[in-house]
């Protein structure tokens, strides 16, 4: 019964392995630690850097804004300076004699200014008076008329006018500015401005190390870069800019983020300078103004990258301390399933599950001794009833086992004619015979309890009162004895139908013998040795089909319940004298009284033997009692 | 476009610190000067300072191999070939030399001229030069006259006027010709005294001495510039005041200059070599001008010449006095 268990168990470790999960225990706990681990961290990271972009955005937006209204203010002061010191030559007003000290004045201012290229004055008449040069030629006295010249009316109009910005030899940006005074006979001061000197002002601009400004009129024109040459390239050159031009003037006030000139992406901003309209764009590299947050980030990274690592031998070693424990239970659980009650885990993790293992611990010791107990029962059934064998087993009483002398009633049964059918016949005729002869037999012996102590070919030898002592032996045996023959007689009718003629007789004696196991490891039997048991055997091979013959101290017992016949003296083999055999009558002959008393009587012993032992009470006897003939040939 | 900008910075992120460290390998550079004058080369000087204050070390980051042929532009013609050779990434030609090269086309070529390079061929224009050839020009034509106008304002009485050339120089003529046609208008008599190259200036200088001028003009150029204090004290023996196209004459003892600094041109220069052994193309850089000149006034000179400039209203003009 037990060993089915274990069959089942092993199959079902087997399945069970056949299709394991994919995501192993280990796996999910090591990803749900590392994860729990690492993504808050992440998220605070990566927020942290959102944030810190944001911030840093707004606050390059203020210092571009700021540092592109510091240009604009610086050249609005630098072209402020040169119409303040133009102004000191339109103070007085004109006289004829005037022109050597305008003169003077004019070169003076010249050496001032150092953008100022040229400076022509213009009387209140509107012609010129005074031209003086870097590098054209000083001229002096009346000139042409100027009056119409935009310069002298734009002047006129608003004091200053600023002329529009012009590429010298399509390389060097000039733009003329002219001054009047407060009244018109002052005359008008008209200056060319070099402004490559701008570039002073907008080189000194520094945003960050790689930030800058440059300028550019409303026409897209480029005045002042802090590289001279993309100025000097002139109209063509301007176009380079238009990209940050045209992103600038769509987000006015804001910093944009675009592409400079080269291509490079630069957060840029603007701002104006209305006198001139002239525009001045500050911007700084996009990944110079964000280096500071790309540092973070990076720090970031890295820290990130340390705490995963870190995260991740942690969380392995947590995985391996949680799953390794229930590996070990699995792996011993699945020793014990393959039969290895042995097997003992080891966990000492101090938790539920070190209790869980102790648990299955216990269980495989309890398994181990069940087994034991189980096979020691095997064995007994080898040759005691189920039933019996459990209450030896049950009761320790493996002492009855060991060779002891006591009475006992030994019981043969043999079939008749049986070694002639045999070599007459087929094994497929055989077998069924033989089988069918075994099966009704050991249902008689286990009904009633005895011990079979071996079957040999077609014979059979039955004992009672040992190892299990039984009240009232003899009357038992017979019984037994008789419902062996009642058993066998169907079958043997069945078979002279079939025409096999094969017949059945038992021999039962009485007597001391020496009873107890033999045999050798793992193939051990229950035996009795002594003169009883010839006796009996001697009286089996004496009895007819359908006979049962007994030995005087049988009939003795039982004659009060069982009718015998007399068969007078017998010799019997092995014996010096000849033997009384007696034998039981056949059904017909027995008086139902007699019968009846034979039954209270067996009842009467079986409740004995239940109150000393357990037992069950034998079921009455039922085997029906059928005209025997009076001899068969054996 | 905010969200995709810093999706960028954060990928960015990564790859930065690897970026950030991979711009500064620059190998050693070949720099050839070429010139028709003789050392001492007071250009060479201006040139190799102002590549100095960009961080060249010669013989680590650059070679700069110097090629003179005295009065010998031929010589530098037959050179061309070979700088087709790909071990030369730059030339630098000073005074005539750029003329002697002008076909170089498979290298970049940077000048300095007083002459213009757009009548010489050499740019398409100041703003686009378009091929190879980028430099600086000094606006002489302009000076020339502006020159003569200055000594005519220190000697109005000036009458005539020595004008010494060296004709090995790119543009010696228009220079010539400006200068004739102001002496014209302000009434002065230009006695033209021409030379070719160092030998000759000695003859030359025999000749201005027998030629009863009363001032001295000198063309500046690598020759004059050489013998400047030769030249100065050649004036003042002869009793001539002079004037010049450089400062560095009335440091050597001419008594006035107006021109361009030459230092400053050539250390300008040198940015332009920077720029262009770093990959930029000569096409895309506009040839340089000077935006400020100098005045430049020896007082002692004029003290010797017997010249009151105190008194005058010359002397507030000068951006330099020597005294």
């Amino acid at each position: 019964m037990f060993g089915n268990r274990t069959t089942v168990l092993h199959s079902y470790w087997t399945t069970l392995r056949a299709n394991r999960p994919h995501r192993s225990l280990f796996l999910k706990y090591f990803v749900t630690l590392f994860v729990v681990g690492v993504a808050p961290l992440m998220v605070g990271a990566i927020s942290e850097a959102g944030f810190g972009y944001q911030d840093r955005r707004r606050q390059i937006d203020e210092v571009l804004d700021v540092e592109a209204r510091s240009a604009a203010n610086r050249i609005q002061t630098f072209i402020d300076g040169i119409r303040g010191q133009l102004g000191w030559t339109v103070q007085l007003a004109w006289t004829e004699a005037d022109d050597e000290r305008r003169r003077v004045d004019a070169l003076r201012l010249l050496r001032q200014v150092p953008a100022i290229s040229s400076i022509a004055l213009v009387d209140h008449t509107g012609h010129e008076r005074v031209f003086v040069s870097r590098l054209g030629l000083n001229r002096i006295g009346r000139g042409p008329d100027l009056s119409a010249a935009p310069a002298v009316l734009g002047a006129r109009a608003r004091k200053a006018w600023y002329g529009p910005l012009r590429y010298e030899r399509d390389s060097e940006p000039y733009m003329t500015i002219a001054v009047s005074g407060n009244r018109a006979a002052t005359g008008v001061a008209i200056a060319e401005i070099n402004l490559k000197l701008i570039w002073d002002v907008i080189a000194a601009i520094k945003i960050g190390d790689t930030g800058l400004a440059f300028v550019f009129d409303d026409d897209g024109r480029l005045i002042a870069h802090p590289d001279i040459s993309l100025v000097l390239r002139g109209a063509v050159g301007s176009s380079d800019f238009d990209q940050v031009k045209s992103a600038v003037a769509a987000a006015p006030g804001a910093a944009v983020m675009t592409k400079d000139a080269a291509g490079k992406d630069v957060v840029a901003a603007s701002a104006r300078i209305a006198s001139l309209n002239w525009t001045v764009i500050a911007q700084q590299p996009v990944s110079e103004a964000l280096a500071s947050i790309r540092a973070a980030l990076w720090r970031s990274s890295v820290l990130i990258a340390v705490m995963a690592s870190f995260a991740i031998a942690l969380a392995y070693w947590l995985a391996y301390r949680m799953s390794k424990p229930i590996r070990q239970l699995e792996d011993g659980v699945q020793k014990l399933g393959a039969g290895q009650f042995g097997h003992r885990i080891t966990i000492s993790s101090g938790d539920e599950l070190e209790q869980l293992a102790d648990r299955v611990n216990e269980m495989a010791k309890e398994l181990a001794i069940s087994k034991d107990k189980s096979e020691r029962i095997n064995l007994l059934k080898r040759f005691l009833a189920p039933q019996v064998a459990e209450l030896v087993e049950r009761s320790g009483r493996e002492r009855l086992l060991s060779g002891q002398r006591r009475d006992v009633v030994a019981i043969f049964g043999d079939l008749r004619g049986f070694t002639a059918f045999a070599s007459r016949s087929e094994p497929h005729v055989i077998m069924p015979v033989v089988k069918e002869y075994y099966r009704a037999l050991g249902a008689v012996i286990t009904r009633h309890e005895a011990t079979l102590a071996s079957f040999t070919g077609d014979g059979v030898m039955v004992l009672v009162n040992a190892p299990v002592a039984r009240a009232d032996p003899a009357l038992h045996g017979i019984r037994l004895a008789i419902d062996m023959q009642a058993a066998l007689q169907p079958l043997v009718a069945r078979w002279s139908a079939k025409g096999y003629t094969i017949g059945f007789g038992v021999g039962i004696a009485m007597g001391p013998a020496i009873v107890g196991t033999v045999g050798y490891e793992g193939r051990m039997d229950y035996t009795a040795i002594g003169s009883v048991v010839n006796l009996a055997s001697r009286l089996c091979d004496l009895a007819k089909d359908t006979q049962v013959l007994t030995d005087p101290v049988i009939a003795r017992e039982v004659k009060d319940a069982v009718p015998l016949v007399p068969l007078g003296e017998h010799p019997i083999k092995g014996y010096d004298r000849p033997s009384q055999v007696f034998m039981v009558a056949p059904c017909s002959e027995r008086s139902p009284e007699i019968t009846f008393r034979a039954q209270k009587l067996t009842e009467k012993a079986e409740w004995r033997e239940h109150k000393a032992t357990g037992l069950e009470p034998i079921a009455p006897l039922a085997a029906p009692c059928r005209a025997a003939p009076a001899d068969v040939s054996a | 476009m905010r969200r995709r900008a810093f999706i960028s910075l954060v990928g960015g992120a990564i790859a930065w610190p690897l970026v950030a460290r991979a711009d500064k390998s620059f190998g050693r550079r070949r720099v050839l000067w070429i010139s028709t004058d003789s050392q001492p080369d007071p250009f060479l000087d201006g040139f190799r300072e102002g590549l100095h204050s960009r961080g060249y070390v010669e013989g680590r980051n650059v070679v700069l191999d110097v090629h003179y042929s005295q009065g010998n532009p031929g010589a530098l013609r037959r050179m061309i070939p070979e700088l087709g050779s790909g071990s030369i990434d730059l030339v630098v030609s000073s005074g005539p030399a750029t003329r002697a090269i002008k076909d170089v086309t498979s290298v970049p070529v940077l000048f300095a001229l007083s002459g213009d390079p757009i009548e010489l061929g050499l740019v398409n224009s100041l703003a686009q030069p378009g091929g190879n050839f980028t430099g600086s020009t000094f606006l002489s034509l302009d000076l020339a006259g502006k020159r003569v106008e200055l000594l005519k304002e220190i000697l109005p009485t000036l009458r005539k006027l020595i004008v010494l050339s060296n004709t090995d120089h790119p543009g010696e003529q228009s220079e010539w010709c400006a200068t004739r046609r102001v002496a014209h208008a302000l009434r002065i008599e230009p006695i033209y005294v021409p030379f070719k190259g160092v030998h000759e200036l000695h003859n030359a200088l025999a000749a201005a001495g027998n030629a009863r001028a009363e001032a001295m003009l000198v063309f500046p150029d690598a020759v004059t510039m050489v013998h400047r204090a030769r030249l100065a004290e050649f004036a003042v023996t002869h009793q001539l005041p002079s004037m010049f196209g450089w400062s560095e004459y009335c440091d050597a003892g001419g008594l006035v200059s107006y021109g361009a600094n030459q230092r400053t041109t050539y250390f300008g220069l040198a940015e332009y070599a920077d720029r262009i052994l770093r990959g930029e193309r000569p096409a895309n850089l506009p040839v340089q001008q000077p935006a400020e000149f100098e005045l430049t006034v020896n007082l002692k000179t004029a003290e010797a010449l017997g010249i009151d400039l105190v008194a005058s209203s010359f002397l507030f003009r000068a951006n330099k006095v020597i005294e």
